[in-house]
């Protein structure tokens, strides 16, 4: 591993460190001070204190059970404590609206559904910390890998800005000195994303224990997670690889290129020629950027269909990773000092 | 060794003919003995900057001019035997030199040998009164 | 052994020629001075041998061998402007080449750099010029390198230094290494250098033993019985590189055997004739020089 590129990645996961450390700090104090407001001791206590309800206090198979009825407004609400540190929260109460109406959300680990029963009565689950799709936490670290890839992203530049003669004057071919610089990013982009997921998960322990759900394709998803920021690492170095200056002008502009060739290629520029011919080149230039593989239209939420979908974006962004990163090695080797 | 040499290197004369001559000098006014040892050639390069492969050069001359002797793995050493004959001989090449660039000198700006002649009887009289 | 032989070496960067056509040899252990004046082409002759610049044509060869990985295990380059990492310290430039070669004497950098007085613990951005420089120093002469290679070694640096400097040359030259250097400081080659090569406009005007040159190359001075008096072809003669007339003053600068050359023009009725020694200043100076200004007229016989 190339020494000097290791410092670089190191000072890289120590800002990285720092940012996540900061947001753990802040989500801390959110979550003490939303802890005295809004602990569901208050909430009862709360609600408690409305006029005609009872409250009820059980334990049921070992778990604690708060019940709260109100008469007079026909409204039950049962509070259950589930093994593994979440709540079942049920609340029946008189249907508001005359539609049938059956709904559920499902947020993280947060899920409230909402049913018609007969006799005029709208029942409402809250379900807390179910298992979290893992997936959430990947898309999460993918995001930290794809800024610590953009901020390691023109390594060869930086050494050809000016220090080539100690980069080539090691006593080792240019294609080992590159992939040991390669080699260097892609710990420091992984290291990133690795620490992003504990710090998420230490974020989401000050409110409940996280479970992650790994099955299906949770587990699909990882390739994919992992492929992304390296493959965009690898197109950013590729793109500066012969450069002395200007490799942040280059960096700086990859991002607004992605989104824009990715947003202009969704667009159907009408049967003409020349509509035929840019969508033709917007759509061949947004294939450049490894993001443009990882968006999926609403209809693949179909679950069968996502998980083949999933391995074979994985497979292109390896690719990519690959192809680009043999480009940057190939254009480093002649680069001149 | 109290070895004082010096050398001009923006001077015409290559650095190891003045080290020689320097040498030779030295010897001939006695301030190197017979048998005196000489600085290394690393640590005179260093005394006087100059190259050490020029030292190295100098030496070698000297030693085939006879006036040094170098012994492997011990150094080099100013020719003990025969010592009044190295200062003599050291002490005339220094001196010829000097009085060959003389004459050249003279002669080139316009005297005859007859003129050169005079004037180094009249320097000679005048620099060695005090020993008659 | 480490013989360098660089051999009809051509490098242009699209029209423009940096170097044309060196041929050159540096033999082991010896000190090899590179002069020439600015955009000569001098560092483009050390990027060609290092590596840093790909040959248009030619060739540069160690031992007969062309440059591999594995040779630069035996070359230490200090190059001309400062090419530290401006974020990190000193002592992670020290850690860098230690990890990165075989050889690295960590006691001899770290004695160098106090010699410098340069704090291990400054990152480069907070050194001056004359510390980068003399941090780049010490960084090669640490590796102990068979072949050091050294682009303006002194610039930016105080007279002491300078000084230090040069004894540090001169002391890996006592180690046996090669050492090639070039450097403005023609007096610095002077002492240091047994061999030089003098490159001008990306052509080598000159090259040769010190030593050599300076018993050869002698200015033999004339004057003549008149103005116009004429030389019956003597410019033409194979000692003669150069010919320079002011009124009656002839000025002959010989390739060799200046004595004949002098009993010559004797021989034609000159006066007021000497020899004038050149010291390695003048002898550069003339290669590289067109004609000197107060001449009224020079011939150019040969270079």
């Amino acid at each position: 591993m190339n020494y000097v590129e290791w410092l670089r990645v190191r000072n890289a996961l120590r800002v990285t460190a720092i940012c996540l450390g900061v947001l753990i700090v802040i989500c801390l104090v959110v979550r003490i001070s939303v802890a005295a407001q809004f602990g569901d001791r208050s909430i009862v206590d709360r609600i408690g204190r409305e006029k005609d309800t009872v409250v009820t206090h059980s334990v049921v198979d070992g778990y604690n059970r708060t019940t709260m009825t109100n008469a007079r407004e026909h409204t039950t609400v049962v509070i259950e404590d589930q093994p593994g540190g979440g709540k079942i929260i049920q609340v029946t109460e008189p249907s508001h609206s005359s539609r049938d109406r059956s709904e559920s959300v499902e947020v993280g680990p947060v899920n409230v559904s909402t049913s018609q029963e007969s006799g005029g009565i709208e029942k409402t689950t809250i379900e807390t910390n179910r298992p979290v799709p893992f997936a959430i936490y990947l898309g999460i670290a993918a995001v930290i890998g794809l800024i610590v890839a953009t901020v390691l992203g023109a390594p060869f530049a930086r050494e050809n800005d000016g220090h080539l003669e100690f980069a080539f004057l090691k006593p080792l071919s240019r294609t080992n000195n590159a992939l040991g610089i390669i080699g260097a990013d892609c710990v420091g982009i992984l290291g990133s994303m690795i620490m992003a997921i504990v710090a998420f998960a230490i974020m989401h322990a000050f409110f409940e224990i996280p479970h992650f759900d790994f099955s299906g394709i949770n587990a699909t998803v990882i390739p994919v997670a992992i492929a992304l920021p390296l493959s965009w690492y690898a197109l950013l170095n590729a793109s500066t690889a012969s450069l002395k200056r200007g490799a942040g002008a280059v960096l700086g502009l990859a991002w607004p290129a992605a989104i824009v060739s990715q947003t202009l290629a969704h667009f159907n520029l009408g049967g003409s020629l020349a509509g035929q011919a840019f969508h033709a080149i917007f759509w061949g230039v947004s294939r450049i950027f490894p993001l443009t593989y990882v968006s999926f239209e609403g209809h693949d939420s179909d679950l069968s269909t996502l998980g083949p979908k999933l391995m074979v974006t994985a497979t292109i962004l390896t690719g990519l990773f690959l192809v680009y990163g043999a480009l940057a090695v190939v254009q480093w080797r002649r680069v001149e000092a | 060794m109290p070895v004082v040499l010096t050398v001009d290197p923006r001077s015409g004369v290559p650095i190891y003919l003045q080290v020689i001559e320097q040498v030779k000098r030295s010897v001939a006014l006695g301030v190197l003995a017979a048998g005196e040892q000489l600085p290394t050639v690393k640590q005179l390069a260093l005394d006087l900057t100059i190259n050490p492969n020029t030292v190295a050069k100098a030496y070698r001359e000297l030693e085939r001019d006879g006036v040094i002797e170098t012994a492997p793995g011990r150094g080099s050493f100013v020719r003990g035997n025969g010592s009044i004959e190295t200062t003599k001989t050291a002490a005339t090449d220094v001196a010829r030199d000097a009085i060959e660039a003389a004459v050249r000198e003279a002669k080139s700006i316009g005297l005859l040998a007859d003129d050169i002649r005079t004037l180094a009887s009249a320097a000679i009289d005048r620099w060695f009164r005090e020993d008659a | 052994m480490s013989t360098i032989s660089i051999k009809n070496l051509r490098k242009t960067y699209g029209p423009y020629v940096a170097v044309d056509d060196l041929t050159f040899e540096i033999p082991d252990a010896c000190v090899f001075g590179l002069l020439g004046p600015n955009g000569a082409g001098k560092t483009t002759t050390f990027k060609c041998m290092l590596g840093l610049a790909r040959a248009t044509s030619g060739s540069v060869l160690y031992d007969g061998a062309p440059l591999v990985p594995e040779t630069l295990e035996r070359i230490a380059y200090v190059p001309e402007r400062s090419v530290l990492y401006e974020w990190m310290t000193v002592a992670e430039h020290l850690e860098m080449q230690r990890r990165a070669y075989k050889k690295f004497n960590v006691a001899r950098a770290n004695e160098l750099l106090a010699q410098f007085g340069i704090d291990l613990r400054k990152k480069a951005r907070a050194l001056s010029k004359g510390m980068r420089t003399a941090t780049m120093v010490a960084l090669a002469i640490a590796r102990e390198a068979d072949i050091l290679i050294l682009d303006e070694p002194t610039s930016g640096l105080d007279p002491i230094n300078q000084r230090h400097v040069l004894n540090l040359i001169i002391n890996e030259s006592a180690r046996g290494a090669t050492v090639i250097f070039s450097s403005h400081q023609i007096g610095q080659v002077e002492r240091a250098a047994e061999r030089i090569a003098v490159i001008d406009r990306g052509r080598l005007a000159l090259e040769g033993d010190v030593d050599s040159l300076k018993a050869d190359r002698k200015i033999v001075e004339a004057i003549l019985p008149s103005e116009s008096f004429a030389l019956n072809g003597l410019a033409g003669d194979s000692h003669i590189l150069r010919l320079d007339r002011t009124g009656r003053i002839v000025r002959a600068m010989t390739s060799s055997d200046a004595a004949e050359v002098l009993a010559k023009f004797e021989a034609l009725g000159a006066s007021g004739l000497r020899i004038v020694d050149l010291n390695l200043e003048d002898i550069f100076l003339y290669a590289v020089s067109p004609a000197d200004a107060t001449a009224d007229v020079v011939e150019d016989t040969k270079l």
